[in-house]
C-alpha cells in the first residue's frame, strides 16, 4: 500500500504539498519555545532528545531529513550546540531559515567568559526574563514565514512573555526564602550562571560549561573543602550530565544531593509530577522543567 | 533512562526503498561521501598495511590535538582552516619524531608510535586543561565532522551547474590529488614498499618515500576528518585494505578491489543507520567489519579448496 503512496509523493509537486510553516528545533527548550509560539500554525520537530546532552547530540538520517525538508530551523546558539550550529548557519545558503534565539539577546545582559570575550555562556532559559526575550526573534520569523498567522504568533508570543514575568515573580518569592549564608548552588556543570545572576545565588559548576571535559581532581578537592567549611546543605544532580563528579564531592564532604535538576534538557514527556503545595507541572516543557529545579532548590536549600 | 536492546523489524520499503524515492538527495551525498572517504582512505590504508605501519593512522589522529589546541589559542577563534593547518602540523610532527625516535635509539617503531602519539595527546589535554577550561574546545566539537551533515551543506557550482554539496568536492579533491601521486609514483612506491634495499640501489631514496607516505596520510586524515569524523576515518584506514588484501595477494588486483568495497560499505552502511535509526559513520564502520568477516570466511574456503586440489 505504502509503495503507491510513496509513487504520489514523487508525482505531487512541491507546491501542492505546502502547508503549515515546517520548522526543526534543537534543544528541547527551544523546540518548546516554537511549539508554545507556534502552537497549531506551525509543524515543529525537535531534534535533541529529551535527556540528552546537546554537545553529545550525533544526527541520524531521518533528523537530516527533517532538516532537509524544514522551512526555519531554530537553534539556542552561543556554542550550546557545537560545530552542529555551523553547519545550521550555511542553511540559509540553500534557502531555510536559521535562527540562533539567545543570539537575538542584546550583549549587554549576556554573562561573557573574561578569558574569551568571544564566548558567551550559552545558557540563558535560566533567567526567564532573557527567555521571555527570545520568544521575540521566534514571533518575528515565524510572521514572516507566515503572514496569514502573524496576528496568532503575537498574541501567543505576548502571553508567553508575560507568563515568563510571572514565573520569574513567582522563583524570586520561591528562592528569597533561602538563608543568605546557604546560598550557594553546586552543580555537575556550569549551567546555572543566569539562575544565580537572577535570583542571587552563587553558582559553582564542577565541570566547567563544556559538559565533555572531566572535571579535575583540585575542582573536586577546592568544592569539597568549601562545602565542609560552609556547611552547606546540599549539592545538584543533572539530568542530561553525567553525575559522578557531584557523587564524588557528595562521598567525600558527606553533604546530600539535594536532587536532580533539568539543566540542558527538559524532562521527559508524560510526566506530570506535583510540588509539595501540591502544584502540578509537566517538566518536560520550559515552565514545568523551570519549576522543578526551583522546587527542588527551595527543598534543599531553605530551612 | 531504561537500555533496551530492541531491533526493528527489516521493512525494506522504509529501508531501502525511501531513502533513494522520498530522500535522493540525502541519500546520494551520504552514500558517495562514504565511498569517496572508504575509497580514498582505505587506498592509504593498503600502503600502510603492506609497510605494517597499519597503526599510524590511529596514531595521527590522537597526535592531532596539541595542534588543535595551540591553533585555536592562537587565532582565538575556531575557523576551520587554522584547525585544520594546525592539526597537519601537528600530525606531520609526530611522525617526524616516531621516525627519530626509533632511528636513534633502540626503540622499535611501533613502541615509538606509542610513545609519541599519547604523548601528543596528553599535551593537547593538559593545554585544554590549562588554559581552555572555560570553553567548548574538544576535538569533537571543533574538528570531528559529521557525514550525515554532508547534505545540508552548500552546493559547488561551476559555471551555474551545481556540483555537489562543499564536503564532498573537497574529498573528491583530496581523493584526485592521492589518486595522481600514486599514479605517478606507483613503481617507487611499490620497490621501496616491499624492498628497500634494492629501491636505495635504484637511487631512489626510501626515506624520502616514507615522509611523503606520511604527508598524503596527514592530508587524508586532517581533511577527512573535518568532513566525517573521526571512527569513520580510523576505520577504513584499515578496514578496505585489509579486506582487499585477504581476497587476493596481487596489489594491482587489491587496488582494482578498493572501488567496490568502498561502494559495499557505504550502501549497506547507511541502510544499517537507517534501518536501526542510528549514527551513519558508526553503522559504516560496522559494515567494513562485517564485509571484512565475509573475506574473511572466503579466504578460509578459498584456501581449503586450494589446499585439497593439490
Amino acid at each position: 500500500m505504502r509503495i503507491w503512496l510513496i509513487f504520489v509523493a514523487l508525482l505531487l509537486p512541491s507546491f501542492l504539498l505546502a502547508g503549515p510553516v515546517r520548522a526543526v528545533a534543537t534543544s528541547t527548550f527551544v523546540a518548546d519555545l516554537v511549539r508554545s509560539v507556534g502552537g497549531e500554525d506551525v509543524e515543529v520537530v525537535g531534534l535533541i532528545p529529551h535527556g540528552v546532552d546537546p554537545h553529545m547530540f550525533k544526527p541520524t538520517i531521518a533528523d537530516v531529513n527533517h532538516l532537509m525538508r524544514a522551512d526555519v530551523v531554530f537553534f539556542n546558539g552561543l556554542g550550546l550546540e557545537g560545530r552542529m550550529a555551523d553547519v545550521l548557519r550555511r542553511l540559509e545558503r540553500r534557502g531555510t531559515r536559521a535562527v540562533a534565539v539567545a543570539e537575538s539577546i542584546p550583549t549587554e545582559y549576556l554573562l561573557q567568559d573574561e578569558d574569551n570575550p568571544n564566548q558567551a555562556d550559552p545558557h540563558i532559559w535560566f533567567d526567564p526574563r532573557l527567555w521571555a526575550r527570545a520568544v521575540d526573534s521566534v514571533v518575528r520569523v515565524l510572521s514572516e514565514l507566515d503572514a496569514s498567522n502573524a496576528e496568532h504568533f503575537t498574541a501567543r508570543g505576548e502571553a508567553l512573555s508575560a507568563s515568563y514575568e510571572s514565573l520569574h515573580e513567582w522563583a524570586a518569592a520561591s528562592l528569597a526564602k533561602i538563608p543568605p549564608e546557604r546560598r550557594i548552588l553546586i552543580t555537575s556543570h556550569d549551567a546555572f550562571q543566569y539562575f544565580g545572576r537572577a535570583y542571587d545565588l552563587e553558582v559553582i559548576g564542577v565541570q566547567g560549561i563544556s559538559t565533555v571535559g572531566e572535571a579535575g581532581l583540585s575542582d573536586i578537592t577546592r568544592i569539597v573543602d568549601r562545602v565542609r567549611g560552609q556547611s552547606i546543605p546540599a549539592v545538584f544532580v543533572e539530568t542530561s550530565v553525567s553525575s559522578a563528579a557531584v557523587r564524588r564531592i557528595s562521598q567525600d564532604s558527606g553533604v546530600r544531593i539535594g536532587g536532580s535538576l533539568y539543566s540542558d534538557s527538559t524532562g521527559t514527556p508524560g510526566e506530570v509530577l506535583h510540588s509539595p503545595t501540591g502544584m502540578r507541572y509537566d517538566p518536560s516543557t520550559y515552565t514545568g522543567a523551570f519549576r522543578h529545579n526551583v522546587l527542588t532548590i527551595v527543598d534543599a536549600l531553605g530551612l | 533512562m531504561s537500555a533496551r536492546l530492541e531491533i526493528p523489524a527489516f521493512d525494506w520499503l522504509r529501508v531501502v526503498v525511501e531513502p533513494w524515492a522520498l530522500y535522493p538527495e540525502t541519500t546520494i551525498w551520504i552514500v558517495l561521501m562514504g565511498w569517496l572517504v572508504s575509497l580514498v582512505c582505505g587506498a592509504v590504508g593498503l600502503f600502510l598495511i603492506l609497510r605494517r605501519m597499519a597503526m599510524t593512522g590511529d596514531a595521527i589522529s590522537h597526535s592531532v590535538l596539541p595542534g588543535l589546541v595551540l591553533a585555536f589559542l592562537w587565532t582565538a577563534s575556531r575557523a576551520t582552516l587554522p584547525m585544520m593547518l594546525g592539526a597537519l602540523i601537528a600530525g606531520v610532527l609526530s611522525v617526524i619524531l616516531i621516525e627519530w625516535i626509533h632511528r636513534s635509539s633502540r626503540v622499535k617503531p611501533d613502541a615509538a608510535m606509542g610513545i609519541v602519539f599519547s604523548l601528543f595527546f596528553a599535551v593537547g589535554v593538559i593545554l585544554v586543561t590549562a588554559y581552555a577550561d572555560h570553553i567548548d574546545l574538544d576535538a569533537d566539537c571543533v574538528l570531528y565532522g559529521e557525514i550525515a551533515y554532508v547534505p545540508l551543506e552548500p552546493m559547488w557550482a561551476l559555471a551555474g551547474i551545481e556540483l555537489g554539496p562543499a564536503p564532498v568536492m573537497r574529498m573528491a579533491m583530496v581523493g584526485l590529488i592521492v589518486a595522481g601521486l600514486g599514479f605517478l609514483f606507483f613503481k617507487e612506491l611499490i620497490t621501496t614498499s616491499f624492498d628497500p634495499v634494492l629501491a636505495a640501489s635504484l637511487g631512489l631514496s626510501p626515506k624520502a618515500f616514507h615522509y611523503g607516505l606520511m604527508i598524503v596520510l596527514s592530508v587524508v586524515i586532517v581533511s577527512s576528518f573535518e568532513a566525517v569524523g573521526a571512527i569513520l576515518v580510523v576505520a577504513m584506514l584499515i578496514f578496505p585494505g585489509a579486506t582487499a588484501l585477504l581476497l587476493t595477494h596481487r596489489l594491482r588486483l587489491a587496488l582494482a578491489l578498493l572501488p567496490m568495497i568502498a561502494a559495499l560499505h557505504s550502501l549497506l552502511g547507511y541502510h544499517l543507520a537507517v534501518w536501526f535509526d542510528v549514527t551513519v559513520a558508526g553503522s559504516m564502520a560496522v559494515a567494513a567489519g562485517g564485509l571484512l568477516a565475509i573475506a574473511w570466511a572466503v579466504y578460509c574456503i578459498w584456501a581449503r579448496v586450494a589446499r585439497s586440489s593439490h
